[in-house]
């Protein structure tokens, strides 16, 4: 029986369970309205419908997935015990790689079998899953009759099933908002233990130290000394992400929401601040291929028309720029907020004493809102270094130590994604580095919200 | 312009209002005012709330050209010299008349910088030593220099209610305007606080045209010499603020100042 | 203190000079913020028209039609047996080929896309007669061709594309192949369907997984949460989710969902888990204040008439929220739809020749595809990466443009 079929036919015992209990319940609490007790008659129908219906298919839910857990366990032990089995190599990899082949064709994914071993099994493994899938399904089945039974039989006009649908849902609301830690708990701890299996190879000092980056060299069996050290990375994404593109954002972003809230008519900002926006949601891959293709060429041409040397096809400035312009709407949307937070008066108070806009915004509202705009600006750094599709596909990957903006230099990002694509084999220092790596950018982008929400956090008190 | 007012025009008045209102969009706050405000007296508005003294005494330093939905008719000169003329320049008319707010709105600067403000944008002060100078005058004036001068580079922004008001008093006094509007400047303060700056404003008499709006009846009565009531946009009578107390000739403002609204 | 009043003579030359210094200022200030507005926004004109300027042409194709002698051609095939398997026998290709050199000439391997054969191969399955006569089937041209075609080739054959204008077979149209294919080896024939399956696949999954658990976690934060220690780690979480970079997630579903629980590589079902932990936090901020936003006075109203907490929150508040949790939701799954990094870390930049059929096969998504095809040296994916570009920006621009929509609409003044 398949998976679907399941399905199907528990969400029809449920919508089944979820009409007969509503009925019954309208008849017995017609009969005990009658008595004209005002007490005889607790939970709507509808309550009851649904507390025999969640009877029902809860309990069946919760053993399917246990069974689709250990459901293809028991199949490949009883395929073990087939006499056919008898004749499988002993080493593991082999091994699976036929169970695997035998398990394809029988469940009809795979035509043909390339291991002749494994056409033996076929058999042994079609019975075995169609056992278990009858099994599986039967079980399923009666939980459900039982839970649904159970429950209709509780079925009373005073009996509270509100009161307990009501728990459930509240219950699952409550694990629904657990999602959030699992998955905080989550990134951590699988960064943290794949990053500790590389701290095991390789020396935290010489990774976070080091100063030559050739994870390639590693690979290919030169040892790990010397292949790991990310100072050439860090160094290019805080080369690209923090200075470049903030030489970029900073400016454009500051005197545009400047321009826009001091400035602008209310047309002009209905409709520019929109339009600058929309460069936030333009997808990074877009700007990537904007940067290798238009940007980073003409870099190329005019640094080498002025006579730079190094200049590369892709190379730090061009990165930085588009990220920059990726990042203006961040800034402009924080510096836009800061400067409203600072209250009227102090606006009238600059322009009374005779102090021109230009004055009041320069000498006023900026010190005044500086620190959300400083929180704004660490915001924007921190969605910087973590970009990647844009250092991805117009900073390179040489992992050069330099800070000539025309040369090419690579992020951490970028080594994540080229450790992590093309052929991985687990465990390796190689692939495992791009955990350290992760953790690394991890802590950074946390510190700098952190820190950046505690500033704008402080300030926004300071006007409240 | 009524008879009583034109026995009240100064012979030589610091501003003068013809026939001003004052429009939000399509609504009118001010609806034809005429009054004279003279350099000897402290003058006082009064009046119930949303009747537009705010708003008539920001026209006098054009701060209402700051709301995009205001517009101003008539006239108003300063010295003779029409201020919403073309020719006239409006940061140099608010350097000459200068206002205090409500609520104290001190820069979140020194206090030293909060004084020096004005002085550096009009680019008064010769020097360090000038802008000192400068700055200990204005906060003597302000009746405050006592009080701060040992912490005058801590915040403008850590001093009491009163304090503030004080310095912004003397932030506005440091750029050596001729007029000084104050908006309600005692309304967010305590007893104390306020008598210290009812104080201050009977020492600035004289030193410059003061025009003050206060909802407090008692405080016009004793810090000023000439009283205007408005009411809905109209400036119902206006004269010494003695007679303006005890002998109204208007019925709404008898009303008013016996307390039956407002 | 001095009693003598000397007022500031604002007549004076240098106060007059000083005063338009500072208009002067004003005005380069006022300059500045204009043009930093202007070149935001010319930046972004910038792109868009160097997208459509080279993308636009990935949407037509151009085609030779090719005058095929049947008879004579070297191709034998019985056209009242016409089966898959004769026709793969058939050595289509290198029939063409010859075919193509007596009718274009020695170069006709250059003018002719490598899949040129597939055209002439669906002619004859539909309608077998014509391997008895002379026909004309239009087959798509080379890269070097289309490209000159549309003035952007080489000198060669922009000689070429004359003198085959000239004989009068040389069109370019739509090219409905870019809508319905997947992806290929030759940019003449590659197409984007597969990658926007992959791609409505994935969302299918995100939308699915995020919206009920950001709903959720938004209602039980604003509704019930009691104010302890644990409700402000559910909170850190959520906020801090929302800050970590996307890649960081790539990283968490190769580890957890692909080595630790063994899913299937490269699949929407994998890629729509990733995404939908990253779109789980945008729904849960943009819920809460769409519920926070609901008056407390309804609430009071509701529980006044005797409904409990959860009937308040269900019937009443809830259905007043919805818009904003829509247009909350609507931006998460544009961001998501947008994102390649964390998609390349599962494995989701597999060459998809085929559309997946389900949630579990190998698939790609648009921007992957968009990536990947970014890297092809061949000079006509430039046009076909810009036109998918241009299809992905549009999909974004709808589901903006509706959320946009949805607030305008359901936005309510309490
Ligand atoms: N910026 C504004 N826009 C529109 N109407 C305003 C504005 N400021 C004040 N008003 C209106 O003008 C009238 C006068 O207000 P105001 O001058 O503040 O009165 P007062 O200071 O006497 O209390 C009121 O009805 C008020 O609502
Ligand atoms: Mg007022």
């Amino acid at each position: 029986m398949t998976g679907p079929a399941i399905l199907l036919l528990l969400a029809g015992l449920g919508a089944i369970a979820w009409v007969s209990a509503r009925a019954r319940a309208l008849r017995l609490q017609t009969v005990a309205r009658a008595t004209g007790r005002r007490d005889a008659v607790h939970s709507l129908p509808g309550y009851h419908g649904w507390y025999v219906a969640l009877w029902t298919l809860i309990p069946a839910a919760i053993f399917l997935i246990i069974w689709v857990n250990v459901a293809p366990g028991l199949v490949t032990q009883s395929v073990l015990a087939d006499p056919a089995a008898q004749s499988l190599p002993l080493d593991g990899f082999s091994r699976s790689a036929i169970l695997g082949e035998a398990r394809a064709i029988a469940s009809g994914n795979q035509a043909g079998a390339f291991n002749p071993l494994s056409q033996g099994l076929v058999e042994p493994y079609r019975a075995a899953l169609d056992k278990y899938g009858i099994a599986g399904a039967v079980l399923a089945l009666v939980l459900a009759f039982a839970g649904g039974a159970f429950a209709f039989t509780r079925i009373r006009p005073d009996f509270r099933a509100r009161t307990r649908v009501e728990r459930l849902v509240m219950a699952s609301l409550l694990i629904a908002s657990l999602i959030a830690i699992i998955t905080t708990v989550g990134i951590v701890a699988s960064l943290l233990w794949e990053s500790f299996r590389f701290f095991s190879m390789v020396n935290p000092i010489d990774f976070l130290f080091g100063t030559k980056w050739s994870p390639q060299s590693a690979a290919m069996g030169y040892g790990n000394d010397d292949a790991f050290g990310a100072v050439p990375l860090f160094w290019g994404t805080i080369f690209i992400g923090a200075i470049i593109a903030m030489i970029v954002a900073i400016p454009l972003g500051l005197m545009s929401a400047i321009y826009l809230t001091q400035y602008a008519s209310p047309t002009v900002r209905k409709w520019m601040k929109p339009t600058l926006e929309m460069l936030a949601g333009v997808p990074t891959v877009v700007y990537g291929y904007f940067a290798a293709l238009t940007i980073a060429p003409a870099l190329r041409d005019f640094a080498v028309a002025i006579g730079i040397h190094g200049a590369s096809s892709e190379s730090a400035l061009a990165a930085g720029l588009v990220m920059g312009v990726m990042i203006i709407p961040f800034v402009s949307s924080m510096a836009d907020d800061s400067i409203a937070a600072v209250p009227q008066s102090m606006r009238d108070g600059s322009l009374a004493m005779g102090a021109t806009t230009s004055e009041t915004i320069r000498k006023v509202l900026i010190p005044a809102a500086l620190p959300g705009v400083v929180g704004g600006v660490l915001l924007a750094v921190s969605r910087a270094i973590g970009e990647t599709m844009i250092v991805v596909m117009a900073a390179g990957l040489a992992a050069n130590l330099t800070a000539n903006p025309f040369a090419s230099v690579t992020t951490v990002t970028t080594q994540i994604v080229q450790l992590l694509t093309g052929d991985q084999e687990f465990d390796s220092a190689k692939t495992l580095a791009a955990f350290a790596l992760g953790l690394v950018l991890f802590i950074v982008t946390l510190l700098l919200n952190i820190v950046a929400l505690r500033v704008v956090k402080k300030y926004r008190e300071a006007y409240e | 312009m009524t008879e009583e007012q034109i026995k009240l025009a100064i012979e030589n008045p610091k501003m003068s209002a013809r026939d001003v209102k004052v429009f939000y969009g399509e609504k009118q706050a001010i609806k034809g005012v005429s009054i004279d405000v003279g350099m000897d007296h402290v003058t006082a508005f009064i009046g119930p709330s949303g009747c537009g003294k705010s708003t008539f005494l920001r026209t006098l330093n054009r701060m209402n050209d700051t709301v995009a939905s205001a517009r101003v008719e008539g006239e108003i000169t300063l010295d003779g010299e029409n201020i919403y003329a073309p020719s006239m320049d409006v940061v140099q008319l608010r350097a000459r008349v200068g206002m205090v707010f409500q609520k104290p709105n001190p820069f979140p600067k020194s206090i030293y910088e909060n004084i020096a403000y004005g002085p550096r944008i009009h680019g008064l002060a010769a020097g360090k030593a000038d802008m000192d100078v400068i700055v200990e005058k204005s906060l003597r004036r302000a009746g405050l220099w006592d009080e701060v001068k040992d912490r005058l580079h801590d915040s403008g922004t850590a001093l009491s209610g009163g304090q503030q008001q004080r310095l912004c008093i003397g932030r506005a006094i440091a750029v050596e305007p001729e007029v000084i509007l104050m908006d309600e400047p005692c309304s967010a303060l305590d007893p104390i606080a306020t008598a210290k700056i009812e104080e201050l404003i009977h020492e600035l008499r004289g030193r410059y045209a003061i025009v003050i709006v206060t909802h407090n009846m008692q405080q016009a009565a004793r810090v000023s010499q000439r009283t205007a009531f408005f009411h809905l946009g109209d400036l119902v009578e206006y004269g010494v603020t003695s007679d303006i107390f005890t002998n109204p000739r208007q019925e709404r403002t008898k009303d008013y100042i016996t307390g039956r609204y407002g | 203190m001095t009693a003598v009043r000397n007022p500031t003579d604002w007549k004076s030359e240098a106060m007059r000079k000083r005063i338009a210094g500072r208009y002067a200022a004003e005005r380069r200030f006022k300059f500045a913020g204009l043009f930093a507005v202007v070149l935001s926004a010319s930046f972004l004109a910038f792109l868009l028209v160097t997208m459509m300027g080279n993308g636009l042409r990935g949407f037509t194709r151009t085609e030779i039609a090719l005058k095929v002698d049947f008879p004579a051609s070297p191709l034998l095939l019985d056209p009242k047996a016409i089966t898959d398997e004769a026709l793969a026998n058939a050595n289509l290709p290198m029939v063409t080929g010859t075919v193509a050199k007596t009718v274009l000439g020695e170069k006709a391997d250059d003018l002719l896309s490598p899949t040129a054969w597939i055209s002439i191969r669906d002619a004859i399955k539909a309608d077998p007669m014509i391997l008895s006569r002379t026909a004309t089937i239009s087959v798509p041209a080379s890269t070097g061709l289309d490209l000159a075609a549309k003035s952007k080739g080489s000198p060669e054959m922009e000689a070429e594309v004359a003198r085959l204008k000239q004989q009068g077979i040389l069109s370019t149209g739509f090219n409905m192949g870019f809508l319905t294919a997947s992806d290929g080896t030759d940019p003449t024939q590659v197409g984007i369907w597969g990658a926007f399956k992959g791609s409505l696949l994935t969302m299918l999954v995100t939308l699915i997984l995020s919206f009920p658990v950001g709903v959720a976690t938004a209602l039980y934060l604003e509704e019930y949460a009691a104010k302890n220690w644990w409700t402000d780690i559910i909170e850190v979480s959520i906020n801090n989710l929302a800050a970590v970079p996307s890649i960081i997630f790539g990283l968490l579903g190769l580890s957890i969902f692909l080595n630790l629980a063994h899913l299937p590589r490269s699949a929407a079902l994998v890629g729509g888990m990733t995404l939908a932990l990253m779109t789980m936090p945008v729904i849960v901020i943009a819920g809460r204040n769409a519920i926070k936003s609901v008056p407390p006075s309804i609430r009071d109203a509701a529980l006044g008439i005797g409904a409990s907490p959860v009937q308040v929150v269900f019937q009443h508040v809830l259905p007043l929220a919805l818009p904003g949790i829509l247009t909350g939701t609507i931006i998460g799954m544009a961001r998501a739809l947008g994102e390649t990094a964390p998609l390349l870390m599962i494995g989701m930049r597999a060459f998809i020749a085929t559309p997946p059929g389900g949630i579990t096969d190998p698939a790609t998504v648009l921007p992957v595809q968009i990536f990947l095809w970014s890297d092809e040296v061949s000079k006509g994916f430039v046009e076909k990466t810009s036109a998918a570009i241009i299809v992905l920006l549009a999909f974004l621009l709808a589901m903006n443009g509706l959320a946009i929509y949805l607030r305008n609409k359901f936005e309510t003044r309490w």
